[in-house]
């Protein structure tokens, strides 16, 4: 088995490419791989707590808060999510926060590597 | 030998935070090993419309209040940081070379080189993660 | 290199394609990429879909998403799952680009 990282910049509310970066993540742990997912940029509002479920938006709590109970390794960036404000105490259960090293540090030692830059 | 990730940016400057993120991502390799047992090395490319953000006299700071990409990018330059910036794109947008960041206006020893986006392609390929801005 | 090349727009990344060049590329066609395999423009399929020697994979869930069936899709083009694009990814291609 081999270690896929994902880096997402793309905010949660107004690209879909949130749900694909999600819906990978999740297809990539079930065949047994060890995934690392990290929100940077606007994808920083994924990690937030409270977020209200709308049918016309997409909806990702349940799937982000699900990935680490599969083994994902789930990490937003630090600066980013502040410059949003959010703040640790607001991040969801289960999400690391960290500062990009961390990502570039995961992608370095990952098989493949897919990084889905923002708008 | 640590580890190479090569920073694509191919996007030009301030509307998007995108290609911010890539030289800020980069900036981080130099602490990456702080995780991991050896060291990554950042690289550089701007390709397409990117190379837009290498032209010197950049005044975010003074309009907007914020570090101008050209200050990002002569920080790397005094890393150290190899970086390119694809010929048939400042061609194309007819950008000459004294249109450039100058690195060393930093004390930088290295500057921006002028590649082919064969070289480019070839870098892609030689270094171990691509990332694509 | 192999080179994997996701491509989730309509339009705007004909360009960057057409440069972007391996000893196999991959073209993964998701989101708003799925029309590449499934539209004509003035009678002629995708220039996307012309780049000689690339394999194309289109996904099913988006292409569901848009409209359109497995039917629809350029015979050039394969229909994959996400569990088959985690397998192309890890086995067939070393190299990711999400343009």
């Amino acid at each position: 088995m081999a270690t896929l990282s994902i880096g997402l910049f793309s905010s949660l509310v107004g690209s879909m490419n949130s749900d694909f970066a999600l819906k990978l993540a999740e297809a990539a742990a079930n065949k047994g791989h060890t995934v690392n997912l990290w929100f940077s940029g606007n994808a920083t509002t994924l990690a937030r707590k409270g977020q209200k479920s709308f049918k016309d938006y997409s909806y990702l709590i349940e799937k982000i808060t699900a990935l680490p109970e599969k083994g994902v390794s789930v990490a937003v960036c630090e600066a980013c999510a502040a410059a949003r404000g959010i703040h640790k105490a607001e991040v969801i259960e289960g999400i690391t926060v960290h500062s990009m090293d961390w990502y570039v540090a995961k992608a370095a030692q990952s098989d493949r590597v897919l990084h889905i830059g923002g708008e | 030998m640590g580890k190479e990730i090569l920073f694509v940016v191919s996007r030009p400057p301030y509307k998007s935070e995108n290609p911010k993120l890539a030289i800020t991502h980069a900036m981080a390799c130099y602490v990456a090993d702080i995780h991991i047992d050896e060291e990554v090395e950042p690289i550089m490319a701007f390709v397409a419309d990117g190379v837009l953000n290498c032209i010197k006299n950049q005044r975010s700071e003074a309009f907007y209040g914020i570090i101008s990409t050209e200050q990002h990018i002569k920080n790397q330059l005094a890393s150290d940081m190899k970086m390119f910036v694809c010929k048939e794109d400042l061609q194309r947008l007819e950008i000459k070379e004294e249109r450039l960041i100058d690195g060393k206006d930093m004390g930088a020893e290295v500057d921006l080189e002028m590649v082919g986006f064969e070289e480019i392609l070839k870098e892609m390929e030689r270094c171990d993660q691509v990332m694509f801005f | 290199m192999r080179l994997g090349v996701f491509v989730s727009d309509l339009r705007g990344n004909e360009k960057m394609l057409d440069r972007l060049k391996a000893e196999k590329l991959g073209v993964f066609l998701v989101e708003n990429g799925i029309y590449h395999a499934v539209i004509k423009e003035d009678g002629m399929i995708s220039p996307l879909l012309q780049k000689e020697g690339a394999d194309y994979y289109v996904l099913t869930e988006d292409l569901q998403t848009r409209g359109f069936t497995s039917s629809e899709v350029d015979s050039k083009v394969s229909v994959v799952t996400y569990l088959d694009v985690v397998d192309l990814m890890m086995n067939d291609y070393e190299k990711l680009v999400w343009l």
